[in-house]
């Protein structure tokens, strides 16, 4: 060890700690190398006298007399204790010799000084309780995220349920709407169909029917039965609530069909009477060989439907009828005057000659039909297509006709959208399919869209004399329960007019038409649901109508109802449908 | 003029004719005059060989649609009348236009139907023929037995 080493001490390892150059300098201090010294190899150190070290060389280096003190500071520093090398030099008989050793700590190698930096125990100890509880805190934020996560992915699942439930109620609650709006109806045309017959029971004079029903069409007055008149007060006095009702179609609109909202709530009255005809070529003919049944909720349907008229009530309705007699055109009438020459001898009817409308694009097929219900002795009407048919009915008004046979495929206006016109006025009319379209399928979509049979074409004379004697057995000579048709004839005839509550709905207003003066609600969006619900109804309270024409619309005939009216002869009671269609 | 019988009928239409469909019309005729069958049938004619020139012009521009819809039509009225191989051939020309082949499958090939219509376009017009002949003797043949 040389005194320029020991002066280069400071220099050298300048940036070794304070503790490490104190050491290598004790350690190169001469005078006490029996106390502290270099070990044997020069890569440790060795304090033979602990005491002695204690008491004279710390306090002259290191400023105090701690020996564990000291230690400690080594371990700070990364010394290790080594077990005191064999040689005998470090041997002691007392066996208080400690070495002391570090990787850098050499005799010859001062710069590596630098290299002992002092441990961080101190420090990690804390930093490891931070890293603790940084993690801890990090864990708990990410379990809060997840549970926030988890809560809004709930909560979007609950949304999504509610909505849909939501959807489904506000789908509910309109359908609902329109089946009590169609109950409404049907209690109306009940009350309506009840009335002439309390009176012509009150009079006594089944004879009289028709004049007395001519007084009763002036008023309500002549409801001199009180349950009845009750009853139409009862119907009237609940008005819905019309701010909710149009939320409600609102969001129904913004449920199913955003974009149509704005058509949909339209008010249109009297411009479609007149528009659906000017603006006829727009509308599609019923698609040739159309392959699937007609899914009267299409929109292709649906807006083909023309909003229903506002209210067919008393005068007015004849007013309205008037009115189109003035603007539309007369359609052909191949013949206003009976078919006198060609009349059977015994004519099948009674008082009354039916009038019936044979509606039908092809020559040939309309000049047989005509010359077959002519044979019959029914008077006859043609149209070519639908749009004259639907002219022709507006201009002669709803009674004109009494059975209506209907090509389906037509230009300008096939059987089907013609149909639907129709029976904004003629919700009773029966009105026969006449075409060769008669797969199950499509025979059931002309049910859905309000017709009352089919007769399969190329039609037979037979099976047009069986379709009209089906629907016309109130006009027929003979009572129905006696003519040829057998056990079922009686209660068949029943059916086309049973089944109009549910016709009128579908295209009328559902406006009651004893509440005329508070009726204003039903104009605009509700008579959209006019429209729809008399789909709805055709779906439902009128569907055993519609299951029995699929079973039974091989015979061409309308379906049956079965629903039997055993106490009052078929005549009268079809008298009295005459009357009670007049003034529903 | 009594009705004909059944094998006067069949000898003369053979199975052009269904006649059970036929007699129908032929029954509305007033006794001794077949003005009401011979208008229809007259009528037909006009009618038959209008759309057959509509049919050609709609072959000639591809027009399947519209060969389906006149299919149709002249479907219809010779149903009416009993003309069962003019009503089946237009059924084909109907059935081709909608594209789709005789037991409804569908037949996306636009050649193939045009090339299907063709072919039946000119049978059927051949069976109209024949059977326009039959129905024109027919009414000749009655006229002159009137007049005897």
């Amino acid at each position: 060890m040389s005194g320029t080493e020991a002066a280069n001490a400071p220099g050298g390892g300048n940036n070794a700690s304070e503790f490490v150059r104190k050491l290598f300098r004790m350690l190169e201090d001469p005078t006490h190398q029996d106390v502290a010294r270099w070990g044997k190899d020069g890569d440790s150190f060795v304090v033979v006298e602990g005491e002695k070290f204690t008491r004279s060389i710390l306090p002259k280096h290191f400023k105090h007399s701690n020996m564990s003190s000291f230690i400690r500071q080594l371990n700070k520093y990364d010394f290790h204790k080594v077990k005191p090398s064999a040689d005998g030099e470090s041997a002691s008989p007392n066996g208080n010799v400690l070495e002391f050793k570090h990787p850098y700590f050499r005799v010859d190698s001062k710069d590596d000084l630098d290299n002992i930096r002092r441990k961080a125990p101190a420090t990690r100890k804390p930093q490891v309780a931070e890293d603790f509880t940084t993690s801890q805190h990090v864990s708990v934020v990410s379990e809060q995220l997840t549970a926030t996560q988890q809560q809004v992915q709930q909560l979007q699942e609950l949304f999504a349920d509610i909505s849909q439930t939501n959807r489904l109620l506000v789908n509910e609650v309109l359908t609902l709407q329109k089946m009590l709006n169609a109950q409404k109806q049907a209690q109306y045309e009940m009350l309506n169909f009840l009335s002439p017959y309390n009176h012509s029971r009150n009079n006594g004079m089944m004879a009289h029917q028709m004049s007395s029903n001519g007084g009763m069409s002036s008023s309500d007055g002549d409801e001199n039965v009180p349950e009845l008149r009750r009853a139409r007060e009862l119907l009237s006095s609940v008005a819905p609530d019309t701010v909710a009702d149009r939320e409600l179609e609102r969001l129904h609109d913004i449920y199913e069909a955003p974009a149509d909202s704005a058509t949909m709530v339209t008010p249109v009255s009297m411009p479609m009477l007149h528009d659906p005809m000017n603006d006829i070529s727009r509308y599609p003919v019923y698609p040739v060989g159309q392959t699937v049944g007609i899914d009267p909720f299409h929109s292709d349907h649906i807006n083909k439907i023309p909003y229903a008229i506002p209210n067919e009530n008393s005068s007015g309705s004849m007013d309205q009828h008037q009115q189109h007699q003035q603007h539309t055109p007369q359609p052909n009438q191949m013949n206003n005057a009976p078919g006198a020459s060609l009349e059977k001898p015994t004519s099948l009817w009674g008082s009354k000659k039916p009038t019936v409308f044979l509606v039908e694009d092809d020559g040939t097929c309309a000049k047989i039909g005509i010359k077959f219900l002519k044979s019959m002795g029914c008077d006859v009407e043609h149209a070519i297509n639908g749009v004259e048919a639907y002219n022709r009915i507006n201009a002669v008004g709803r009674d004109h006709f009494d059975m209506i046979f209907m090509d389906i495929i037509m230009p300008r206006l096939d059987g089907v959208s013609a149909t639907m016109y129709i029976r904004q006025h003629c919700p009773a009319t029966p009105i026969i399919a006449m075409t060769s379209n008669i797969r199950p399928d499509e025979v059931n979509g002309y049910f859905e869209h309000g017709m009352n049979g089919v007769l399969a074409k190329p039609f037979t004379k037979e099976g047009m004399l069986k379709s009209v004697k089906t629907h016309l057995q109130h006009l027929l000579k003979n009572p129905p329960s006696q003519s040829d048709n057998g056990h079922g004839s009686a209660f068949m005839m029943n059916v086309p007019y049973l089944s109009t509550p549910g016709n009128p709905i579908k295209f009328e207003s559902p406006t009651p038409p004893a509440g005329a003066g508070g009726s204003n609600w039903s104009s605009g969006h509700m008579s959209q649901n006019g429209v729809d619900s008399g789909f709805g109804m055709m779906d439902g309270s009128n569907q055993y109508n519609i299951t029995q024409g699929r079973n039974a619309y091989s015979t061409m005939d309308a379906p049956s109802g079965r629903l039997s009216d055993h106490d009052s002869p078929p005549e009268k009671r079809q008298r009295l449908n005459n009357s009670q269609r007049t003034y529903a | 003029m009594a009705l004909p019988d059944d094998k006067e009928l069949e000898a003369i239409f053979g199975d052009t004719i269904d006649l059970t469909t036929f007699k129908q019309i032929l029954e509305m005729d007033e006794p001794g005059d077949n003005e009401f069958s011979s208008s229809i049938v007259f009528g037909f004619f006009d009618q038959a060989e209008e759309t057959f020139a509509s049919m050609d012009t709609a072959l000639d521009a591809e027009d399947l649609e519209k060969l389906s819809e006149l299919g149709h039509f002249l479907k219809g009225s010779s149903a009416t009348l009993g003309l069962v191989k003019v009503r089946d051939g237009c059924e084909k020309i109907q059935r081709y236009g909608k594209q789709e082949n005789l037991d409804g499958s569908p037949e996306n090939d636009v050649k193939v139907c045009l090339e299907q219509i063709k072919k039946a376009l000119t049978a059927v017009k051949s069976d109209y023929e024949e059977v326009e002949t039959g129905l024109r003797n027919f009414y000749k043949d009655d006229d002159e037995e009137e007049g005897v």
